[in-house]
């Protein structure tokens, strides 16, 4: 071909592409009909819309983290003026305060509250529960991704942690009966007249399992594990409180269903929740230990020494285990004890050269020995602490009232526990068999 | 030459197809991102007029996790404690500075931004960070929902704070003389400072614990901690240090800091520390 033909066609072709470039014809397919801006402003109208348009504000139960921590309720009422009103069940003071809000972009639209209200003092790094959440607090967020409304709730995600959080319209009688939420909380506690053993009951229509359930003041969470032998089911869950009883995460499966709201029955302080079908789960008191060991047997005489102690300064003060009545009897103590002095420690040594006692030490005071007698309580799994002879009558004086519940005629159980108290010395518990009186120890030998 | 003629004509319709082709698109219409400013509270107002108008600092109390760290656990401040704070922060850093440097000072060398968290940034040791400055841009203050006014001891803490941070800001700035800082004491820096009782570390030179960590917090340490102490008040620590060596190193490093104030910014450090403790006697007994 001939140079002239050359140019020719390919200034036909660069005009062809020309021609064809402006054409109107946009074959990329539209996803959206809008823009993404005008999607975003549209979401956070919708949003900002949804949180004005309950006439009681918004509730939400928040379990900041369902494995260690219970849930916390909040109840919110925005104002178009970028205020919100706020009320929260996370101490006793339920009052309603006022701060301000934002509906901020972050990953996606979300709502914040831009300054300090109730629900801060779930991230407060310097205020946490348990020593394991130190610089955590109790791990809240209060920044909410919005992910769209779902049967007349908000569905949001926490910043952080990306959990689902619903906003569910709140009612007049949310606002009014927020404190009752807090006594709810006293009976989850439980009082020191109601027994100190507490079991889970599910029920899935046919057969009916037993979990021995423990519930821990700081973090309003609990623990039931199964206490039947090759049946090894757990249920962990955090509690909230509400004015008529609890609601728990994650949800108690039974039967397949997932039950989550417990009703307080006040008669005997159970928690019941009711699915379909006869499916039932159950929270209920016990006199006895489900789980009965032979830890007892390291007590008996013939055994070698066995030392426990409790330390009112140490760890061992702050054990979950410790009962209320015990708390109660120690300020009896303390209280009776002239000014300057008080109780330091509750020491038990068996089989020790000097014999088997009870030992109690003072601040300001000699310490004092209570001799007994170590009586086996086979069938019951638990012994007597038998009163033989005091070190000293007048101190003795101040202690008998705690003192006649280790020494209870009924027997005492012994229980090694899980958990550690910050040291590695295996923690005991020393539990009343006739009332609700239980004491923490270290093994200390 | 009919080659050349097409040529002329085919680029002249290229022309022209370019210049014609988009005449017909729709021309950009209004902004579809959201100006309006949110509403100004009397805070907002009096931040504006005391802050950002006079010395160009903005100052940021309201929750933005861009200018906070996520993976703590911090809250925004309490509205009611942010002017208290701020003017404290006025009163003995920013008057201090623009007496003894000048009024445009802190203007030209400041933070940009000051951010302010009402909680207490604990760290998982057990220590707590009380400010961070970032960059020569930005300073950030923990613990505002703590302030009291009335209380001495609680308003220094919050002062060492900024001036210490502000410290940082001036280094990040122009660089203090690092070599000559580093062999005053050069066996006492370490990373666990925090196991260390404060006379424990006077003793052997250092200000502070804090002071230990490295030269830098060492420089910002010992230059706000004389700020922030009155001049009897640093004479009589002076003079209850035990070890000679201590007491030589504690001069060393003053004379280092106020050699740097001088030559850096042509400032009077020692003008400067009366200036502060004068603003800090009028803050608190106000």
């Amino acid at each position: 071909m001939k140079l002239k033909n050359i140019f020719k066609y390919l200034i036909a072709g660069i005009l062809i592409l020309y021609l064809n470039a402006c054409s109107n014809a946009t074959e990329a397919d539209q996803l959206f009909e809008q823009t993404p801006t005008e999607r975003l402003n549209a979401r956070k109208t919708e949003l900002k819309d949804a949180l004005l348009s309950s006439e009681f504000g918004w509730k939400a139960v928040y379990f900041t983290d369902n494995t260690v921590l219970g849930g916390y309720t909040h109840l919110f009422k925005f104002a178009p003026d970028g205020t919100v009103q706020m009320a929260s069940d996370f101490d006793g003071d339920t009052a309603v305060y006022k701060s301000e809000y934002e509906i901020q972009l972050g990953s996606t639209v979300s709502v914040t509250f831009t300054t300090k209200n109730r629900i801060h003092l779930l991230s407060d790094s310097d205020s946490y529960p348990i020593a394991a959440l130190e610089s955590e607090g109790y791990k809240g967020d209060f920044q909410f991704l919005y992910y769209g409304q779902e049967n007349g709730d908000i569905v949001f995600r926490t910043n952080r942690t990306v959990k689902e959080l619903r906003f569910v319209k709140a009612t007049a009688a949310d606002w009014a009966d927020l404190p009752k939420n807090l006594i709810m909380e006293q009976n989850v506690i439980g009082g020191a007249s109601r027994p100190l053993f507490r079991l889970l009951e599910t029920n899935d229509g046919s057969t009916k399992h037993q979990f021995d359930f423990t519930y821990t003041t700081p973090t309003r969470y609990a623990e039931a594990n199964s206490i039947e032998a090759g049946y090894t089911v757990s249920y962990d869950m955090g509690i909230g409180f509400t004015p008529t009883g609890i609601v728990v995460s994650p949800a108690v499966e039974v039967g397949g269903q997932k039950l989550t709201n417990f009703v307080y029955n006040d008669v005997d302080g159970s928690f019941t929740a009711t699915g379909t079908g006869g499916v039932t789960a159950v929270i209920k008191y016990t006199d006895k230990p489900l789980l009965l060991t032979d830890d007892y047997k390291m007590l008996l005489p013939g055994q070698p020494l066995a030392w426990f102690g409790f330390y009112a300064d140490d760890y061992t003060v702050d054990a979950p285990t410790n009962s209320p009545l015990f708390y109660a009897e120690l300020a009896k103590i303390n209280a009776a004890l002239p000014a300057g002095q008080e109780i330091s420690s509750i020491q038990i040594y068996t089989n020790h050269s000097l014999g088997t006692f009870i030992y109690y030490t003072f601040v300001g005071r000699a310490a004092l020995f209570h001799f007994v007698d170590v009586v086996e309580d086979a069938p019951g799994k638990k012994v007597i602490l038998k009163h033989k002879s005091w070190s000293n009558a007048t101190t003795a004086a101040f202690v008998t009232s705690l003192d006649k519940y280790l020494t209870d005629p009924n027997g005492i159980y012994l229980k090694r526990e899980s958990f550690r108290l910050f040291y590695s010395e295996p923690v005991y518990t020393f539990t009343s068999s006739s009332s609700p009186f239980r004491m923490t120890t270290w093994k200390l030998n | 030459m009919k080659l050349f003629r097409y040529n002329k004509t085919a680029i002249l319709a290229m022309v022209s197809i370019v210049l014609i082709s988009c005449a017909s698109d729709d021309q950009p219409g209004e902004s579809q991102l959201d100006f309006t400013q949110p509403v100004k509270t009397q805070l907002d107002t009096w931040i504006t007029s005391n802050y950002l108008t006079p010395y160009n600092i903005n100052v940021q109390y309201k929750w933005n996790q861009n200018t906070v760290d996520n993976s703590r656990y911090l809250f925004p401040p309490t509205t009611d404690k942010v002017l208290p704070a701020l003017e404290i922060v006025q009163q003995i850093w920013l008057k201090s500075y623009s007496t003894v440097g000048g009024a445009d000072f802190v203007k030209k060398i400041a933070p940009r931004e000051i951010v302010l968290v009402g909680g207490v940034n604990l760290n998982s040791v057990g220590t707590r960070t009380l400010g961070i400055a970032e960059g020569g841009q930005r300073v950030t203050l923990f613990e505002t929902d703590y302030i009291d006014k009335s209380n001495r001891a609680n308003v220094s803490e919050f002062i060492h704070t900024i001036q210490h941070e502000y410290i940082h800001i001036l280094n990040q700035n122009k660089p203090f003389d690092e070599k000559a800082w580093a062999v005053i004491t050069p066996v006492g820096y370490t990373a666990d400072w925090y196991n260390f009782d404060i006379p424990e570390s006077n003793e052997i030179g250092f200000i502070t614990s804090y002071a230990r960590s490295n030269i830098n917090e060492d420089f910002a340490e010992t230059a706000s901690m004389i700020l922030i102490y009155s001049k009897a008040e640093y004479a009589t620590f002076l003079n209850g240090i035990q070890s000679p060596f201590a007491y030589q190193a504690l001069k060393t490093k003053e004379a280092l800091v106020v050699k740097y104030f001088k030559e850096a910014f042509n400032m009077d450090f020692y003008a400067l520390r009366d200036e502060a403790e004068k603003n800090t006697s009028a803050v608190i007994n106000n």
